[in-house]
């Protein structure tokens, strides 16, 4: 970087960056609090932001370590927290494969094939999936409940449920992907056609592999969809050992206790998973992926 | 190894009909060029033999099969696109090796056949490299090269020259008429420079407007075009037209008015057309003569411009009785220069006449 700066133009990057801090700070500001509250013996919503003493209480029971009760005793949490985030971990990992896998091939017909009614169907996914979820709650628990008269895998309380429910809602993956496919020329794909690929080896071998960087978005965003999905989560599953993280955590707020400290631990712990997943994810965020197919 | 045949092919794009009707043989090992204007179709009929544009009536064969419904894949050919269309994602060998790959070709095999390849165009040390790695003349080899390693029965190329720079552009063309020599495979090759199409096709095939307009050897169509359009398409500088009328046919030549009234005699048979008939006078810039005297079958102008190119002179000298300009190829001795008053000498046997209808009149010989 050793383009000259004009002198004004130095006060405008210090602005800048001034107000980037700001913006930075603002939006590491609630992460701290809940931080801060994981870390504070009781359970108190509101106090410094840096805890006077430490307790690692929260984390103990968040994480399922037995802890000395006041009698002498060892007392195990009662509630599940790693088993949650764990199901939370499948049903997300899951869903966000099969919509990954729907989503990909769909918006390869829409954005590659010709056939009759595509404009009409394109337009009809979107429209369907503009409702919010809670007014389709009741036929989801019906629907569901129905099915597991017939299928018990998919029925209410099983995880499979939610992973098929989670997989419907794709239209808005849909539109990004083939977004993203019509920017990719559709020469290279007809170079495969006539080098002798079928359709099927074309999408697979060539256009895939081209358009990594999108499937991942995807797939991160389907997942932080699911460990963050409460509605659906919690009209389809009830049983203690079923639940995912975001559906239980409504029991550390009782209507007489709120325990802010372990839930904020809690909520900590599944923002793990979405870290994790991103860091894996971005090694293949990169741009440029086409470039050199054409002429330079 | 494969010919190819059309008949009555016709494609449309819903309403719009872009070829209307192609009737063509190709024969085996044949290096046919399609020329035109941009727009005429030659893409859309290239894209029709590889299959990637279904054949909306009429007949394709390749080899002496029927190949209307058979797909891309099975057709025995490979292109090259106007944009190369390189497998961005996969190094310059696994590029080239990717047709075979999918055609279950063992490793071994498949690995000697990239390398003869790449051996023939010169890039072997690029085999390792990504296409966005390459530069422009570089990537067009590669795409040639994913086409030679398939050995198709037929290689269909679109326009592969149209982006590099003039020199390489020489170079390039020479290795194309090279490889064609080596490799003795049917070569269909679409263009619209008309230099490219006369170095290197055995036919050209001259369409417009979605019609072939005349097939033939380069030099046929430079000496007999079938009619104005593929007269003024094919050579460089262009042909040029004067609109002239009949005077009077005979069995020895034509004579015409030329808009000024300047009477001219052509060595073409015009019986049968009447006296008066509006007709168009064609001749090459290197055929019309420019002198300072009047002599027989002259016609009085003045000089626009002189170009002076070194071994050549072009001089753009007014129509006779029209706004038009004629080119005039001329040696640097001449010593004309702008303004001056020249006298255009039109040689009866190098003067060639459009009818009614635009179509050329029978010369005598
Ligand atoms: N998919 C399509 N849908 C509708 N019209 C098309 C389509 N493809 C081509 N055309 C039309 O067909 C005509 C011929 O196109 P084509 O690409 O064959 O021209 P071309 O001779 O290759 O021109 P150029 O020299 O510029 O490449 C054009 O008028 C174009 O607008
Ligand atoms: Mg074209």
């Amino acid at each position: 970087m050793a383009i000259v700066i004009e002198k004004s133009q130095r006060w405008r990057v210090f602005a800048a960056h001034a107000f980037l801090i700001v913006l930075c700070a603002l939006v590491i500001f609630p992460l701290l609090m809940i931080i801060s509250i994981s870390l504070r013996p009781g359970n108190f919503a509101t106090g410094s932001l840096i805890p006077e003493t430490i307790s690692l209480e929260h984390w103990r029971f968040a994480l399922g370590i037995p802890s000395m009760g006041p009698d002498g005793q060892m007392i195990k949490p009662d509630l599940p927290v790693l088993l949650w985030l764990w199901n939370s971990v499948k049903v997300a990992t899951l869903s966000a494969a099969v919509a990954l896998l729907l989503s990909t091939s769909a918006a390869y017909a829409f954005a590659r094939m010709k056939f009759a009614g595509k404009k009409a169907a394109l337009v009809g996914l979107m429209l369907m999936q503009m409702f919010p979820t809670i007014l389709a709650l009741i036929a989801i628990h019906s629907i569901f409940s129905r099915l597991g008269h017939t299928f018990p895998l998919v029925g209410i309380d099983s995880p499979w449920a939610l992973v098929l429910a989670y997989s419907g809602g794709i239209s808005l993956h849909i539109w990004t992907i083939k977004g993203y496919y019509e920017t990719i020329p559709a020469e290279i794909e007809e170079a495969a056609t006539v080098d002798g690929a079928t359709p099927w080896q074309a999408f697979w071998r060539v256009l895939l592999p081209m358009a990594l960087p999108i499937l991942m978005v995807i797939f991160l965003l389907a997942f932080i969809g699911a460990v963050n999905e409460y509605p659906v989560a919690s009209v389809l599953l009830r049983s203690q050992d079923k639940l995912t993280l975001a559906a239980g955590m409504k029991q550390f707020l009782y209507a007489q206790k709120y325990l802010w400290g372990d839930f904020a631990a809690a909520s900590i712990l599944s923002g793990l998973p979405i870290t994790f997943v991103f860091i894996l994810a971005q090694r293949w965020m990169i741009s440029g992926l086409t470039s050199g197919a054409n002429k330079g | 190894m494969a010919n190819l045949q059309f008949k009555a092919l016709r494609k449309s794009f819903g309403e719009s009909e872009i070829l209307h009707g192609i009737d063509l043989e190709i024969t085996d090992g044949e290096f046919i060029v399609f020329v035109g204007p941009s727009g005429c179709g030659k893409s859309t009929l290239l894209r029709c033999i590889a299959g990637l544009e279904e054949i909306t009536s009429g007949e394709l064969f390749i080899g002496g099969e029927a190949m209307n419904d058979v797909p891309p894949s099975k057709r025995g050919i490979a292109m090259v696109f106007q944009s190369y269309a390189l497998y961005p994602h996969m190094t310059v060998a696994e590029n080239m090796a990717f047709g075979l790959k999918l055609a279950g070709t063992s490793k071994v095999e498949t690995a000697a056949a990239v390398l003869r390849a790449a051996q023939i165009l010169q890039i072997e040390p690029l085999l390792d490299r990504r296409p966005k790695a390459l530069s422009g003349g570089q990537r067009q080899r590669v795409a040639i090269g994913r086409a030679i390693v398939r050995k198709p029965g037929v290689f269909l190329f679109d326009e592969p020259l149209s982006n590099l720079d003039a020199g390489l552009r020489v170079q390039m063309r020479v290795e194309l008429a090279r490889l064609h020599v080596d490799l003795r495979t049917t070569m269909v090759y679409v263009t619209h420079d008309q230099v490219e199409a006369m170095t290197l096709a055995n036919r050209i095939v001259v369409i417009n407007q979605g019609r072939i307009e005349q097939v033939g050897t380069p030099l046929e169509l430079y000496h007999h075009p079938a009619n104005r359009f593929v007269a003024g398409f094919i050579g460089s500088p262009r042909m040029n037209f004067l609109p002239c009328t009949l005077a009077s046919a005979a069995e020895t030549g034509a004579t015409v008015h030329l808009a000024d009234g300047t009477l001219l005699t052509a060595a073409v048979d015009a019986r049968g057309l009447a006296e008066g008939a509006a007709l168009t006078l064609g001749i090459r810039p290197e055929r019309l003569l420019a002198s300072r005297t009047a002599s027989e079958n002259t016609a009085k102008s003045t000089v626009i411009v002189a170009e002076h190119l070194g071994d050549t002179v072009f001089l753009y000298v007014k129509s006779p009785g029209s706004a038009e300009q004629l080119t005039v190829k001329t040696r640097p001795e001449d010593p004309l220069a702008m303004g001056d008053e020249v006298h255009l000498g039109f040689p009866a046997h190098h003067c060639l006449l459009f009818g009614p209808d635009d179509r050329t009149l029978p010369r005598i010989l």
